[in-house]
């Protein structure tokens, strides 16, 4: 998923003091009930959130794009979704490498597969309910499907691209998903692909194929968001400035293995200064940071000396990384972009980012199968760069003084990146300027070729699901589309297009056999230079003094889980 | 007549005829003369605008730095010990009182005294730019629809009612936000969105209706007087009534305009900079330095502080200034 981050920062003084003002009110408000709730933490153990369990603050940098899951494709929307709806497969609700696992979530068990790979059949656990009550069937699968389908979920190419019928009821030539198939009475789901995905699992495993009920209206219920099952349910939202995160009364009764009942209620508050939210999670008037964000440099030396015990650099299967247009010059020329690499100082961009950055040159970042370990092809980013050599290729290429665009948003530290940059680019002998775009209309205008058409700029990549697939649709030719362009380099590699055409098909449980293969794919990417990666993000678990730190789990694909936030 | 903008003084309502002893210019200026504080706020933004303008002196032969290079990983020389530009966790350097970052640096480590004067360059070039937009327009309107009256006065009078119908800072957001990314384009005029006269134009035209209302006003009132009656009776055309009679006895009231309205367009430039819609990245000014260091304070306070200040000088200086000079000119007060 691109990682969307927080809105421009210019409200940010006055919300800061409107917010401050605000929680003061409310925490002197709810001063007494907040502290006997405190005391309630036992009986939310025995499985689901009630309306007498806690209630902790979660503050978010950014909106979530959609809380109704058939929209939802930010990293904030997954956050919240995927505790309120759950698939027929989910992840287990694990930190690290245990966390991409899937596991059985609504069906009995994880689907058996035909061996030419193309045909999935799932059983429906039996007595399921959703949030309001109504009974879970079978044929609310297909609804799923075909809302995100219908409604345009951002990830919806991995349902159309892939099941039998869906591109066609996408296109609006079919009333159903021919590929889909499900039996009421039985609770059978059968899904046939038109060629076999590796990953397809993990797409099932996406809130947006999280089951609602068939007489969910067919409109985004953003405000609103439809029933689900899972442990929470989504209440009381407030658009771009709060949500509510509540149990789900029928959760306890239904007590899926792996998956936790939650200790807390949640109540999410988006607040776009960074620093306000630092300083409220430090001074204990909130209890979670958004992993989304950054602690400014300026307060970490307080964070260190004063909540060394409640914060950690969390790593995340995420890259940095900065476009580069291969259909437009100067970047049309290899040379050019080799300059690029050349030239980026990865040591900078990771203190513009307050030391979180380890700086890197491939896209496959660690913690993703297929990340190779060999040098990086244009020098160790980790050491000063070599502008003298880069100057050279911009000189041999002929592209100097052409000029060059530099793409971000407001968001600290991506401004800073696009400065950075620009001036890298103006030091090798290109004409840079920048050009900074609200964060909420970003990705829309940097993936539309057809108006824009982005020379270069900043864009960050953190995994949908364990799968190198996931990060090589930013490569993919079949990506390229004039508007909600995701291959923004507008890369069309055959050697890359055949490759992924023999990978895509690997099941995850053959993964790590063509391991090797990703690891020499994303080496000639490298060499090709149609990206210069900035490093890979990692990312703050800060949460309040009266959290269980400990307990928190920073989940590989959803960020911190809510389920198993709690009070000490 | 609906009231100035804050900030803004109401000009000389009319012109008094000059008093024995000497023109009306040379009594303002020994009015103004007499006013120690004006030309001493006066002398204050005079500074102000000689610092910027030597910006290009100090960068090269002082700090040795442009005000967009980036020195993160770099490290300078303070009191013998050795020093980060920017911190591991990106935190940027004080000021060191030297001649490399006298006021520190910002989170990219560029020079903030060197941005510091670029910046207020930019600023006062934008707010120098916008008074002359709205003076030209808001001239050209005014006498127009008060002499012209009619028709000409109706359209010209709703049209400075749209524009005033919008807050000045809403208005600005939205044109800067609009003409950000892909600048503007009329086809024979095309400025690209980094351009500085593009934040001058928005910021020009959007205060035009709080000089061009009290122009007309003034016209209105000067078309009934005798002197104008004599010019038509001897035969004159419009435009030379307007040229020789009217515009020298609005004189006075632009003069006073001007420094107010230059205030007024440097605060709004600033505004609409730290808002992203004026002045575009990577290039300076107060406003976009204000942005860019109220994420880092507490902790660096100096990268709030020291364009703060200087934004405080200049606005504080001219409109002192033309406080003393709407007095000056004003026999009255």
């Amino acid at each position: 998923m691109i990682k969307r981050s927080r809105s421009s920062g210019w409200l940010s003084p006055f919300l800061a003091i409107v917010l401050a003002a605000l929680l003061v009110a409310v925490f002197s408000a709810c001063g007494s009930s907040s502290n006997s709730s405190s005391s309630t933490t036992n009986a939310s153990d025995a499985g689901g959130v009630t309306a007498s369990s806690p209630t902790l603050t979660v503050l978010m940098g950014t909106a979530p794009d959609s809380l109704d899951p058939a929209l939802g494709a930010s990293t904030q929307s997954y956050e919240a979704t995927w505790l309120a709806y759950t698939g027929l497969v989910t992840y287990t609700h694990a930190s690290g490498a245990a966390g991409a696992e899937l596991i059985p979530g609504l069906a009995t068990a994880l689907p058996t597969i035909s061996a030419d790979g193309k045909t999935y059949t799932f059983v429906l656990r039996k007595g399921l309910l959703y949030s309001n009550g109504q009974a879970v069937k079978a044929s609310d699968f297909a609804y799923a499907i075909e809302r995100a389908i219908k409604l345009g979920w951002g990830n919806k190419q991995f349902l159309t691209g892939y099941i039998v019928g869906a591109e066609a009821f996408d296109e609006g030539k079919a009333h159903s998903i021919s590929g889909i198939k499900a039996n009421d009475a039985t609770g059978g789901i059968t899904v046939k692909l038109t060629a076999p995905f590796g990953p397809f699992l993990n797409v099932l495993a996406f809130p947006a194929a999280g089951l609602v009920p068939a007489s969910t209206p067919m409109k985004p219920l953003p405000n609103d968001p439809p029933a689900g099952v899972g442990p929470y349910m989504i209440t009381h939202v407030v658009p771009n400035q709060s949500f509510d995160m509540a149990g789900n009364p029928h959760w306890a009764a239904e007590a899926i293995a792996g998956i936790p009942g939650g200790h807390s209620n949640i109540k999410v508050n988006i607040v776009s200064n960074n620093q306000s939210a630092a300083e409220q999670v430090l001074n204990n008037s909130a209890d979670v940071f958004d992993w989304n964000d950054t602690v400014p440099g300026t307060l970490l030396g307080q964070v260190h000396a004063q909540a060394s015990s409640r914060y950690a650099q969390e790593p995340t299967v995420s890259t940095e990384f900065f476009f580069l247009n291969t259909q437009a010059k100067p970047f049309s020329s290899q040379l050019a972009r080799e300059a690029v690499n050349y030239a980026l100082d990865r040591r900078a961009l990771s203190r513009l980012d307050g030391g979180q950055l380890t700086p890197a040159c491939y896209l496959l970042p660690i913690g993703m199968p297929g990340h190779p370990n060999g040098p990086c092809p244009y020098g160790d980013p980790s050491a000063a760069p070599n502008t003298t050599k880069a100057k050279e290729l911009i000189t041999q290429s002929g592209m100097a003084g052409t000029s060059v665009d530099v793409w971000s948003e407001p968001h600290p530290p991506h401004k800073e990146y696009a400065d950075y940059y620009a001036s890298v680019l103006n030091a090798i002998g290109l004409k840079a300027t920048v050009k900074i775009v609200a964060a909420a209309q970003y990705p829309a205008t940097i993936g539309n070729i057809k108006n824009v058409n982005p020379q270069t700029g900043w864009i960050a990549f953190s995994q949908d699901f364990p799968n190198p697939v996931d990060f090589y649709q930013l490569l993919d030719a079949e990506s390229i589309s004039p508007t909600e362009n995701h291959n923004l380099s507008q890369v069309n590699d055959p050697h890359i297009q055949s490759e992924l055409a023999s990978l895509s098909p690997v099941p995850a449980s053959k993964l790590n056999s063509v391991v090797p293969r990703w690891q020499a794919l994303d080496e000639y990417t490298a060499q090709k230079a149609y990206i210069a990666v900035l490093g890979y993000d990692n990312v703050p678990k800060f949460t309040s003094e009266r959290v269980d730190f400990g307990a928190l789990v920073f989940h590989p694909v959803y960020g911190n889980d809510w389920s198993t936030l709690q009070l000490k | 007549m609906t009231p100035p903008p804050p900030g803004m003084k109401s000009p000389p309502a009319a012109i008094k005829p000059p008093p024995a002893g000497g023109s009306p210019w040379r009594l303002a200026w020994r009015r103004l003369a007499r006013s120690r504080a004006t030309l001493a706020f006066g002398g204050l933004f005079l500074a102000v605008v000689m610092l910027c303008l030597l910006a290009p002196v100090y960068a090269r032969e002082i700090a040795h730095t442009g005000p967009n290079d980036n020195h993160i990983t770099e490290t300078v020389k303070v009191g013998g010990k050795t020093l980060e530009v920017v911190s591991p966790t990106g935190v940027p350097i004080g000021p060191t009182w030297h001649s490399r970052f006298f006021l520190g640096a910002d989170a990219n480590g560029r020079d903030v005294a060197v941005r510091l004067l670029y910046g207020g360059r930019n600023s006062l070039e934008v707010g120098a730019l916008a008074t002359l937009i709205t003076m030209l327009l808001a001239v050209l309107i005014g006498v127009l629809a008060g002499y012209f009256r009619g028709v000409t006065d109706g359209v010209l009078s709703r049209l400075l009612d749209v524009i005033w119908a919008f807050p000045p800072i809403l208005l600005g957001v939205a044109l800067g936000v609009a003409l950000a990314v892909g600048g503007l384009d009329l086809g024979v005029v095309k400025l690209h969105s980094g351009s500085l006269l593009l934040p001058a134009l928005i910021v020009g035209v959007v205060f035009v209706p709080y000089v061009a209302r009290p122009l007309r006003g003034q016209v209105l009132s000067l078309r009934r007087r005798e002197f104008i009656d004599a010019a038509r009776v001897q035969g004159h055309g419009h435009m030379r009534i307007l040229a020789s009679e009217l515009l020298p006895n609005l004189t006075s009231t632009i003069v006073v305009f001007i420094p107010l309205m230059l205030a007024n367009a440097i605060l709004l430039e600033a505004g609409l900079s730290y808002l992203g819609a004026g002045v575009q990245d990577p290039n300076p000014s107060w406003g976009t330095m204000l942005a860019e260091g109220i994420r880092l304070t507490p902790g660096a306070i100096h990268l709030v502080l020291v364009p703060g200040l200087m934004l405080v000088a200049a606005v504080l200086g001219v409109n002192v200034f033309g406080d003393g000079m709407r007095d000056a000119l004003d026999a009255r007060a």
